[in-house]
């Protein structure tokens, strides 16, 4: 295929909402450029992962090229860049719209304005994209568009009275989406005869080829042959192949400025292809990289033990496999005396984490335990040296401590006013510290607040969807550390400390979540041969207790006769089932034990 | 020694806890059944003519609300085919509200020596919210039909609302018809029935509230002089169930008629459940069975192990070596040291202590090998 003039190219991005429709637009856009025939088209073709179909949220960025014969006779090249949805991932978002050079920012017409609505709008301004509302789902009844394109004027000053009004599910108005792309969206600028800038929006190991660089061309040009290198790892390549997304890897000879595409160049490590980093000739080099490079910092962290303790090398296998896959995952072997081996391992957020645990189980089958998340703390310690906990077993002893800082984030809640009051209550439960109030018309509000990281990743996001009638929506940036009156709540099973158990919790909250903790264990943990105590302890005192009473039948009935096959059966599943729990000491727990106390709901 | 179980599928009506192969709407295949049966019979017995008999189980069903003839002309045909010794001992369950004399004579003559009774429980109200076909009056008329028999009492715990009081009644009212073999059965709601319903509603007692009934069964039937000598089984010295004592020791036995099953060298098999396919299978010369798996290797020994654990004799070292050519002290040293806090382990034998025989589950599933 020829090389489609610079003018004749659009690059962009879909932000909205949660579930406000972007996926299901990007595939009838696909669809009705004729990318994906209707027979191979499946729902959602973007979101490639099996578990991003399933969740309706997509994980991995995947671009596609399109070529789209416009009203005006001309064939135009969209580059389509999907970005994914979540919080969680908010800077590989802001990576990939820098790809762009335009957004359609589509919104729900019966839902209107939310809290990620705005966040990535805000990210796709700040790197100067031309900004396309427009609004989806008016096949339904609650649909009412006018109010939501005033709406999207007044809280985001954009002018929305020529937007489409599509349904992306029953494609309606499609074509005025793709007209307005040509029409609104810029063409990209850039150099062909510059030296080589290309901006790493994304990457994926390939089994076969090695690290695919997602990238966009923002100088120069780049081809099969080149010797590349990477400004931020600052290593050599040899490229081995480029090409573009249709959406699967399409070859081409040369990918130009302007051009959004991928480059293999036999690379092993993904960490060397870091999101956000820029590639240039190593014969012509760009005098400086792009900017807006920040390293994926983990917020979230928690350990990870294989339930069979010989499966180490195994987990360790699937992490390192995970890793290829995923730059913002990191992990350090670990080991706790109540699980033996394992990992501590780093994550952008808890969906990230939740992520990352079912694809351990699903794609590599391991059975494992994973413990309580938690953060990282500043720990400044009497002699004045501070050090990173991020393991609460690691706690040095409070005689040594200082004090503590734990991380806080900003957190902006949008509202109806109706349920001001008891996001306040929720916020003042979790510590939080009000910032500001902005009503942003009649009908809805803006609350900020200042929150400790380490109580939000609980169920603050449940609780608050559960408090307003779901009509509430989160948003949240790291803002800092904070010193906190912070201490090590400790959980004993039957007398023995099981620090895999342990949390960094704030001392006035100690009480009640120990309670809370060991109310918890006592459901989950079956009930044995003999009694349970369940004890929870600040430095040492008991603060909690409860008892897993002793088990007291246990018995197959009525065993004779043809019975016995049967009968054998469910020994052999009682025998199955106990070989999912993990023994520590003289105790059996199941593995959901050690995630479980996670879901309790800090209000009892 | 081997083991002869015979099923007849027939009931007067269904007990609402009752999931067992039985059908109280087809009486009238009970002639083509039996004849069936006999059938059978005749072919088993061809091929199980090197195996001698000494326990003949009639069950059910109710093997008492089908005609006698039926009854006595198998008895007497199995006793004519198979080999069987002749101080067999032969069972047949009976439900209360079927047993007449007329009936009895016909069962003594064919030489049946052991009557097991469907009591399940001393109150009207219950038997009837179990749709059970008798009364307590019943029960004792049949007992006195049976005096100087060996009776055995079959008692439920585990009903809804079911008080200790109840129990004792239960039991004092199975003494009072003169059991000398009493088994105590923790009522399993089985999918399919109506009392899965009642459990789903959680109308059923919890597992310690059944413990409870059980712990005072247990003590109550010490005092009255009948040993525990399997976990849900009771009786007086010298009236264990040899024919039950077969299976938990892992012995052989053929089972005849629908859903009965087999364990014929280490091969167990069990046949259809309808009596339409049944009598088809067997009218076509063929046998019935819709099951079977030849048991080897380790299998064998967690079969035995779970069944022998359930006895208060537990394992028998020395019929362990017989059956398997090594010591049991050996095999599972480990298994047994980490348990020991649960065993009583002697020269003669491992078993599971007194104490620990109601939670006996967590125990064997520490011997069964993978």
């Amino acid at each position: 295929m020829s090389k489609t003039p610079k003018n004749n190219v659009r690059n962009f991005c879909i932000v909205a909402h949660i579930d406000h429709g972007k996926s299901t637009l990007a595939d009838r856009i696909i669809e009705m450029t004729g990318q994906v025939s209707q027979r191979d088209m499946e729902n959602q073709i973007l979101d490639s992962m099996d578990l991003e179909r399933e969740r309706g949220i997509t994980i991995k960025l995947t671009p596609v090229t399109m070529y789209y014969k416009a009203k005006n006779g001309e064939e135009y090249k969209f580059n389509l860049i999907d970005t994914p949805g979540h919080v969680d991932f908010s800077y590989e978002v802001s990576r990939s719209l820098a790809a762009c050079e335009g957004a359609i920012l589509i919104v729900d017409s019966t839902q209107g304005v939310e809290a990620q609505t705005l966040a990535n709008c805000y990210l796709a301004l700040d790197n100067d994209l031309e900004i396309m509302p427009v609004l989806n789902k008016i096949d339904l009844a609650s649909s009412r568009c006018d109010e939501v394109a005033k709406e999207i004027e007044d809280i985001i000053g954009l002018d929305a009275s020529d937007a489409p009004r599509i349904s992306a599910k029953n494609g309606i108005n499609i074509e005025d989406v793709l007209e307005a792309i040509v029409n609104k969206i810029p063409a990209p600028v850039g150099d062909d005869d510059a030296p080589l800038k290309a901006l790493i929006f994304d990457s994926y190991y390939d089994n076969f080829k090695g690290v695919i660089c997602f990238v966009r061309i923002k100088d120069g040009k780049v081809k099969v042959g080149d010797r590349i290198r990477t400004y931020i790892s600052d290593k050599q390549f040899d490229v081995t192949e480029v090409g573009v997304f249709s959406p699967h890897l399409q070859p081409r000879e040369c990918l130009y400025s302007g051009d959004v595409g991928y480059i293999a160049a036999s690379i092993k490590s993904i960490e060397d292809t870091n999101v956000g980093d820029t590639i240039t000739l190593v014969n012509n080099p760009a005098p400086e990289p792009l900017p807006g490079y920040k390293k994926a910092l983990p917020v979230v962290f928690s350990g990870v033990y294989p339930l069979d303790g010989s499966k180490f090398n195994d987990l360790k296998e699937a992490l390192l496999k995970l890793k290829l896959n995923d730059a913002a995952l990191s992990f350090e072997p670990d080991n706790s005396m109540a699980l033996g081996f394992g990992f501590r391992r780093g994550f952008l957020g808890l969906l990230h984490m939740e992520i990352i645990q079912q694809r351990l189980e699903r794609e590599f089958d391991l059975d494992i335990i994973t413990t309580t998340p938690g953060v990282s703390y500043h720990v400044y310690k009497t002699g004045g040296e501070m050090i990173l906990v991020n393991n609460p077993s690691k706690l040095p002893d409070p005689s040594e401590i200082e004090h503590i800082e734990e991380p806080v984030i900003k957190a902006s809640i949008f509202t109806p006013p109706d349920y001001i009051g008891p996001i306040m209550e929720l916020c003042k439960e979790k510590r939080g510290e009000m910032i500001t109030m902005d009503y942003i018309d009649a009908r809805r509000v803006c609350l900020q607040y200042k929150l400790p990281l380490n109580e939000i990743i609980f169920d603050f996001f449940d609780s608050l969807k559960s408090r307003t009638r779901g009509y509430a929506s989160l948003d949240y940036e790291l803002s800092g550390y904070q010193t906190s009156e912070l201490v090590k709540l400790d959980m004993y099973l039957n007398g023995d400390i099981c620090d895999a158990l342990s949390v960094i919790v704030h001392k006035e909250k100690a009480y009640a979540r120990g309670r809370a903790i060991a109310e918890k264990l006592k459901d989950v943990i079956p009930r044995q041969m003999f009694e349970i105590p369940v004890q929870a302890a600040v430095g040492g005192k008991i603060i909690a207790r409860e008892t897993v009473k002793a088990l007291r039948k246990d018995v197959l009935a009525k065993c004779y006769g043809g019975d016995i096959t049967r009968k054998k059966k469910l020994l052999e599943k009682q025998k199955e089932g106990k070989k999912k729990m993990r023994k520590l000491g003289s105790v059996e727990i199941p593995s959901e034990a050690f995630m479980s106390i996670l879901k309790i709901d800090s209000d009892n | 020694m081997a083991g002869i179980y015979v099923h007849v599928p027939f009931c007067k009506q269904k007990c609402t806890y009752c999931d067992f192969a039985s059908y109280s709407r087809e009486i009238g295949k009970a002639e083509a059944y039996f004849a069936c049966l006999l059938k059978e019979i005749d072919s088993r017995a061809l091929e199980l003519k090197e195996k001698t008999f000494n326990t003949i189980y009639l069950g059910g069903g109710t093997p008492s609300f089908v005609k006698a003839e039926f009854i006595g002309a198998t008895i007497n045909r199995i006793k004519k085919v198979f080999s069987v010794t002749s101080d067999a001992e032969i069972t047949i369950e009976i439900n209360p509200g079927t047993l007449d004399e007329q009936k009895l004579a016909i069962y003594k003559a064919v030489g049946i020596n052991r009557f097991s009774i469907g009591l399940q429980s001393a109150y009207d109200e219950r038997l009837c919210s179990l749709n059970r076909i008798h009364t307590a009056e019943q029960f004792l008329y049949a007992c006195s039909l049976l005096k100087g028999e060996n009776i055995s009492v079959d008692v439920m715990i585990g009903l809804k609302d079911q008080k200790i009081e109840e129990v004792k009644a239960t039991i004092d009212l199975a003494i009072k018809g003169g059991a000398n073999h009493i088994s105590v059965y923790a009522l399993t709601p089985e999918e399919g029935t109506p009392m899965f319903t009642t459990y789903l509603n959680g109308e059923l007692p919890s597992e310690d509230e059944t413990t409870e009934l059980y712990d005072f069964a247990r003590d109550y039937l010490s005092t009255l002089g009948f040993e525990r000598y399997e976990v849900s089984n009771f009786a007086k010295k010298g009236f264990y169930s040899k024919h039950n004592l077969n299976y938990w020791r892992r012995g052989e036995y053929i089972g005849l008629g629908v859903a009965a099953s087999s364990c014929i060298d280490d091969r167990r098999f069990t046949n259809t459940e309808k009596i339409d396919e049944y009598v088809h299978c067997l009218l076509n010369d063929k046998y019935a069975e819709i099951f079977s798996e030849l048991i080897e290797g380790d299998e064998i020994k967690n079969e035995y192990i779970m069944l022998a654990m359930r006895t208060s004799e537990g394992i028998i070292l020395s019929d362990y070596t017989k059956n398997f050519g090594s010591d049991f002290l050996i095999d599972y040293k480990r298994e047994i040291s980490d348990n020991q806090k649960y065993l009583d382990v002697c020269d003669y034998s491992v078993k599971i202590k007194d104490d620990y025989l109601y939670v006996q589950n967590q125990i064997i599933i520490n011997f069964m090998k993978d």
